[in-house]
């Protein structure tokens, strides 16, 4: 059985860093793409005027040397009969496998399938791959450029991640991109594999860089426990993994508690290792992203608001990682509350804040009725986190639905929150099974929605022990929640919780 | 009457223009275009060089020197250990100390990986970039490429036209991680310089690659400096500074248009584009006080005695920092044709012909280390000895101190063949052809 469960999580490892030399392709990719844009645009002329085309090549770093071929295969550029430069001279000597082969050259375009009418040709010569991108205009010609191959190498390296020593994430790992030969041309990650380790994932690039893998090694000590490390060089990547780490740990914990219980102690112990590695790039990112914020000049309004982004998905992450942590707690039976006294309304309004942004770019505007404005004993952060998930549940089921709204209401010792949203609402028969455990709404509603499944019976967890229920009320308007907590008013005398 | 009021009107306003022509913003560059031979023997075929010097004029306001955009890109493998790491942080420090509130530096460092110390960013919180260069510690090995890599893309960040945009690379063993041809890291610098980013390298102790490290230098048009002992390191540090806080213009394109029948043969010791009567070359940045030259041998054809002939036309454009606009000069090199043999002599142009010897030389320098790289010491040997003689002769002739020093060196060159010192000596010669074909300071020349 336990062995069975360390497969699981062993596939699972390995699938999450096959999911960030993906992403990494994805920066490679797009570095590849951006400099095929720049060469579209600088190739894409009319005329091959000889003097032009020199004045491109001494202009574009990227640029190595350019040909013309005409529609029949001749060379039109380096000029056959008028005088060369050194390079073209170089060039010509050093591309006549392609020269002699001009007729393959020229349709390869054909052969590759490729009816783009441009694309990248690759030939290997000296030591290593060059890259070759052509383009045929409408009269049949061919323009080339090399892409210097120096450049292009100095191009990836500078888009690809940097090594941080002090950045726990990277202490375990060495990832490194590997040309034809196998060996690293560059790499990043703390981690020193030994000379015969074989990596733990490896990832083959797309053309034109078909020669070249990515390659991950990680220390025997990284398992899928520390599966939800992010990295800073690409929050995406720590996002991407955080969210598949944390849907791994639900599932975990979900096949735990259809199975005979383990021992509590060392759950919690292995809770409280995932808590710390979940929680430290987290803390990394929020760190990292308040410092660039500073360091940003105020014109800068694109990147602000590119940060803003980054700030509200780490909140959205953090989010999560309470889910879980809570959801391991509850199973534990160790979900406490720390009651303090404070103001209900602000705490709604707080958390309201911090969603405005992201449900009004959704198009519903949120609309709050006050009626709970006094000083009450109350769990801030059970609260706060009830709220975060049936906001972040209207987010996801009710975008578009264009308004939502929150009323608060205060009686003797009890605070009523109603939520209800515009949105496709609970289909009926539906409302209790909303709060079990990994269930998911019909397909179609769920289809392109991430999450863990476990917001909302954490949702009502909490609000249970907090002396309350939370139900979903039938509704024909859309989703409505009622929240109800036990919140005695400061004055009367301090009681230990109920429940 | 009123013709007479109009012309007089013209006339004030073209002395008022004449008035703002002169008073216009002072060249940076001073453009100098001598010919080897003012006068040639009429009636051959004969070879002749064109001279095109290029001095800096400092900007004397010191409020508006040029705002720089630095890399410094620092060596922490496993042999910078100890001494070297301590006086290589403290170079960069005190070099950092120069720099002012509107200067970006950022500090990366390398081994088998790279490590952005301090990404791009104003010179203004030095008490962070000093924390991030102090704790720097050494290990691993030398992956050098990616280092200039990384460097570059803190530069770019902020690549601007109007700074000094350098990269600073020290390095002191070979690169083992990426690529670590000469050849590769030439064409990454020759590819930086069309972004107007210039590479410096710095070559600390006896194991770094003095080729890759030359190379990548020239070819981006950067500085490069042998240094036997770390103890020198805060030296060379300042004499580059020196160089990239004295910069009054950028992106110097020197083309010369040789007149009809006049045959451009070659550029000595830079690299140009040489394409039927037109020759282009590149100066990435001229410093105040300093003068680069551009050397053209050409070939010019028969002609009767008492003509006088167009050898070619000069423009040289550049990016003038002073006043941030684009400058133009153009100069026209000529000669006369005469049948007296004395006269060609008497006017020879001592200064062209000792730039000229010079550069030849490094040309002969070169070709015996080629040699003595393929095991053959006395062949090698003899070439330098050869041109230590060729160095004298002409030394004498033009009177030239600069060729006599030059001599001297070709002398210990051939003395240090011997595999017990040729490491060291490799370096220092490699250096020296540098500094003499890119015509980089030395720090001689500051105040």
């Amino acid at each position: 059985m336990a062995q069975q469960e360390q497969e699981v999580v062993e596939n699972r490892f390995r699938e999450a860093l096959t999911g960030r030399l993906r992403d990494i392709n994805t920066i490679i990719v797009r570095s590849v793409e951006k400099r095929e844009t720049e060469l579209l645009r600088l190739l894409d002329r009319g005329s091959y005027d000889t003097g032009a085309l020199r004045e491109l090549v001494r202009k574009s770093p990227f640029i190595h040397a350019v040909f013309v071929l005409d529609a029949a295969g001749n060379r039109l550029h380096p000029p056959p009969d008028g005088p060369l430069t050194d390079y073209e001279r170089e060039f010509l000597e050093r591309s006549g496998q392609i020269w002699r082969d001009k007729q393959t050259f020229y349709n390869s375009g054909e052969a590759a399938g490729n009816t783009a009418g441009h694309g990248w040709y690759t030939w290997y010569w000296g030591n290593g791959v060059n890259l070759l991108f052509w383009l045929r205009d409408a009269s049949g010609r061919v323009i080339g450029a090399e892409y210097d191959r120096s450049r292009m190498l100095a191009d990836i390296v500078g888009d690809l991640p940097n090594s941080d020593p002090s950045d726990p994430d990277l202490q375990r790992a060495r990832i490194a991109l590997t040309g034809g030969d196998g060996v690293a041309v560059y790499q990043w990650g703390t981690y020193e594999p030994n000379p015969n380790e074989l990596p733990r994932v490896r990832l083959d690039l797309d053309h034109p860089l078909d020669a070249w893998s990515l390659v991950y090694f990680a220390s025997g000590a990284e398992s899928g426990q520390s599966l939800g490390r992010g990295m800073l060089f690409n929050l995406a990547v720590g996002m991407a993994a955080l969210v598949l780490a944390l849907i791994g740990l639900a599932f975990y914990f979900y096949r735990e508690s259809t199975r005979e219980m383990r021992e509590a102690a060392e759950r919690v112990s292995f809770v409280n290792q995932v808590s710390h590695e979940l929680k430290t790039p987290l803390t990394n990112i929020r760190m990292y992203a308040e410092l660039l914020e500073q360091s940003l000049p105020d014109s800068d309004s694109k990147a602000t608001q590119q940060l803003g982004v980054i700030v509200s998905e780490s909140q959205r992450l953090s989010r999560l990682i309470g889910n879980v942590l809570t959801f391991a707690r509850r199973q534990n039976d160790k979900l406490a509350l720390h009651r303090t006294a404070g103001n209900i309304d602000q705490c709604i309004s707080f958390v309201l804040d911090h969603f405005k942004a992201t449900l009004e770019s959704k198009g519903v505007r949120t609309l709050f009725t006050r009626g709970a404005g006094a000083t009450v004993e109350f769990d801030r952060d059970a609260l706060e986190q009830i709220l975060g998930n049936l906001f972040s549940n209207v987010e996801k089921y009710a975008a578009g639905g264009g308004l939502m709204e929150v009323k608060s209401l205060q009686d003797g010792s009890t605070t009523t929150i109603i939520i209800s949203d515009r949105g496709p609402g609970i289909p009926r028969g539906q409302e209790q099974k909303i709060f079990e455990p990994f269930h998911r709404l019909s397909n179609k509603l769920s289809d392109g929605v991430t999450g863990t499944g476990i917001g909302l019976t954490i949702a009502r967890d909490l609000a249970r022990k907090h002396g309350g229920d939370l139900k979903a009320v039938g509704s024909d308007t859309g989703a409505r929640f009622e929240l109800q907590l036990h919140t005695p008013p400061l004055t009367s005398t301090l009681k230990e919780p109920r429940a | 009457m009123i013709t007479q009021r109009i012309w007089h009107a013209v006339a004030a306003l073209s002395l008022v223009l004449a008035g703002t022509q002169s008073l216009k913003a002072a060249d940076q560059v001073k453009v100098d275009v001598s010919v080897a031979k003012p006068y040639l023997l009429a009636g051959q075929k004969q070879t002749s060089y064109i001279r095109v010097g290029l001095t800096g004029i400092p900007i004397n306001d010191t409020g508006r020197r040029t705002p720089v955009n630095v890399a410094i890109v620092l060596d922490k493998s496993g042999s910078m250990t100890g001494e070297k790491l301590r006086k290589a942080k403290d170079a960069a420090l005190a070099s950092i100390d120069r720099l002012g509130p509107n200067d970006i530096v950022s500090v990366i460092a390398y081994d088998q990986t790279v490590d952005v110390l301090a990404p791009a960013t104003k010179v203004s919180d030095r008490q962070a970039l000093r924390a991030s260069i102090e704790r720097l510690s050494a290990g691993g090995s030398t992956a050098l490429f990616a280092g200039v890599s990384k460097g570059a893309a803190e530069v770019r960040k902020f690549l601007d036209r109007q700074r000094v945009n350098r990269i600073i690379l020290l390095s002191d063993g070979q690169a083992n991680v990426g690529p670590s041809s000469p050849g590769d890291l030439g064409n990454l610098g020759a590819s930086l310089i069309k972004e107007g980013i210039s590479v410096t390298t710095l070559g600390l102790g006896l194991d770094y690659n003095e080729d890759l490290m030359t190379q990548l230098a020239r070819r981006s048009d950067g500085n490069h400096y042998f240094i036997e002992n770390a103890s020198d390191l805060a030296r060379q540090f300042k004499y580059e500074f020196d160089d990239v806080l004295s910069v009054v213009a950028q992106e110097v394109t020197v083309g010369i248009s040789c007149g009809p029948g006049v045959r451009p043969v070659r550029v000595l010791g830079r690299e140009a584009d040489i394409t039927g009567q037109t020759v282009t070359t590149y100066v990435n940045q001229v410093y105040g006080n300093q003068e680069k030259y551009v050397l053209l041998e050409v070939e010019v054809p028969s002609q009767q005695a008492g003509t006088e002939r167009n050898l070619a036309t000069v423009n040289v454009s550049y990016v003038n920092m002073a006043s941030k606009n684009p400058d133009r000069i153009a100069r026209v090199a000529s000669t006369r044709f005469t049948s007296s043999a004395s006269l060609v002599e008497s006017n020879t142009n001592a200064a062209v012909m000792t730039s000229a010897i010079e550069q030849i030389a490094v040309e002969r320098n070169k070709q015996a280390v080629a040699l003595r790289d393929q095991g053959k010491v006395e062949e090698a040997r003899k070439v330098l000895l050869d041109n230590a003689a060729f160095l004298g002769e002409n030394a004498a002739k033009y009177n030239s101190k600069e060729l006599e020093d030059y001599k001297g060196k070709q002398r210990k060159d051939a003395d240090s063949l011997d595999p017990a010192v040729w490491e060291s000596q490799r370096k220092a010669i490699l250096s020296e052809q540098n500094v003499r074909q890119s015509q980089q300071g030395q720090g001689q020349n500051r105040q």
